[in-house]
């Protein structure tokens, strides 16, 4: 029997080889411990990926790197398997994580240092968040709990403000690409005043993604101002450093860029309250210096035009002072007037006397606020019955 | 463009009228006109804070490409 000779080259097969692999494992993930890391002519990193019984060759441009790494951490790749020219098996990393509390410390640190000597972090170079927003754009992923927490206190201390919300992943590989694609949209519209980047709490793996060398630099170069709310207090991010702003956690957020309604309205009652106290300090300035000035005319005329020399019981000089009297009375009476007027436009005397202030619109289930003197109650009305003559 | 004030601006307009009646312009005759229009200025900036609403518009655009 005659057998089928048809061989391959060594260039063919390796390619059969490679598209069996790639149709096989196009995106694998291997974790594992780095060993043997070098990168050559600046361009290309070599390090192997091992665990007790073996070892993965690694390859990847210096480019994809996107966090510090050395030998001992233990990183997730993502990529494809690959056999080379040369007939050796490889692995092709597009994209690289540390992983495990000290991976990821290390590589932060390392990173951190690195952004820092290039002044990323420097105060000088963080803007102010504009007061008074109308207009955010916000990073976050909207199933999130952090993003849930942000838009109950946003609205529950302020209004008017119009938010654009890019749904990006916030934690993962992808991550740092979708919050990088999300801040070059808000940065190509320049619709917004201020951006806010925001995640709840996770472990030290679900924020990595905010450790990514080209998501801090883009932070760096956005135009408009950032703000992170990144995780809980405790937790650190370089995003947080770069950003023009950080808040402790998403709610932190929504707390630094609002005024707070509640605040408001009691600022209001102590502006009003002020009016008053000005009016009435007035009005007692002007009646002390009006009695003063009495009191003086008064005098200059007992000093100028009295003879001293005469009996006080003289009868026109008790006229004289008599009819001082009287006009000063009439002078006090009409200041004493003013004041009563004014007494009167202050609320408080009503609610003194058990009268109450109702506001809010007048309609069933609306919910209204019930101003006494020293209480305000909230009410929802339940029935609206029209009031009969002497009821 | 409308006349209508922001919110903001209320507030800001409320903090100057409160000022006058600390300031060297303050008259007597003109304090309760000014009082009841710094009045009437409180409860229209307390009504749009009640009625104060965001707009939240999640983009339709896909960063995940």
């Amino acid at each position: 029997m005659k057998e089928n000779l048809d061989s391959l080259t060594p260039t063919e097969f390796i390619a059969l080889v490679n598209q069996t692999l790639e149709y096989a494992y196009s995106s694998v993930l291997i974790k594992g411990e780095v060993a043997s890391y070098k990168v050559n002519q600046g361009k290309w990193v070599f390090f192997d990926l091992k665990d007790e019984n073996s070892s993965v060759s690694c390859f990847m441009p210096v480019w994809s790197l996107r966090m510090p790494i050395e030998d001992g951490m233990m990183v997730v790749a993502r990529g494809l398997p690959k056999v080379i020219n040369s007939g050796r098996f490889s692995f092709t990393v597009n994209t690289l994580m540390p992983v495990g509390d000290g991976g990821l410390k290390k590589a932060f640190e390392l990173l951190k240092k690195k952004l820092g000597a290039e002044g990323l972090f420097d105060e000088a170079r963080k803007r102010p968040i504009p007061k008074d927003l109308t207009k955010l754009g916000v990073i976050t992923s909207t199933g999130a709990a952090g993003y849930a927490d942000f838009v109950k206190i946003l609205n529950a201390r302020w209004g008017g403000i119009e938010v654009q919300v890019a749904h990006t992943q916030v934690q993962g590989m992808d991550a740092p690409d979708q919050m990088i694609r999300a801040l070059k949209y808000f940065n190509e519209k320049r619709e917004v005043q201020a951006i806010a980047m925001i995640r709840g709490g996770g472990s030290a793996d679900d924020l990595a993604c905010f450790n990514d060398e080209k998501l801090v630099r883009a932070i760096a170069a956005s135009g408009i101002p950032v703000i992170t709310g990144i995780g809980h207090e405790v937790d650190e991010s370089l995003a947080d450093l770069v950003a023009d702003m950080r808040a402790s956690t998403p709610s932190n957020v929504a707390e630094l860029l609002t005024r707070d309604r509640v605040e408001e309205k009691k600022k209001l009652e102590k502006s009003i309250n002020r009016t008053k106290q000005a009016v009435i300090q007035n009005i007692e300035q002007a009646a002390r210096v009006n009695r003063e000035k009495m009191m003086r005319i008064s005098e200059s005329i007992l000093t100028k035009y009295i003879d001293p020399t005469l009996n006080a019981t003289n009868q026109k000089t008790q006229k004289c002072f008599e009819r001082m009297n009287s006009e000063l009375k009439v002078l006090m009476n009409a200041i004493e007037q003013k004041m009563k007027v004014l007494k009167a436009l202050d609320p408080m005397q009503v609610l003194n006397r058990g009268y109450a202030i109702i506001s809010g619109r007048i309609a069933v289930g609306e919910k209204i606020s019930i101003i006494l003197s020293q209480q305000v109650l909230e009410a929802t009305i339940n029935n609206i019955k029209e009031r009969k003559k002497n009821e | 463009m409308s006349n209508e004030m922001s919110l903001n601006q209320k507030i800001a307009k409320l903090d100057e009228e409160v000022e006058w009646f600390y300031s060297d312009d303050f008259k007597l005759e003109e304090a309760v006109e000014k009082y009841k229009g710094a009045l009437d200025l409180a409860n229209a900036i307390k009504k749009d804070l009640e009625n104060l609403k965001n707009e939240i518009e999640v983009l339709s655009e896909d960063f995940s490409k």
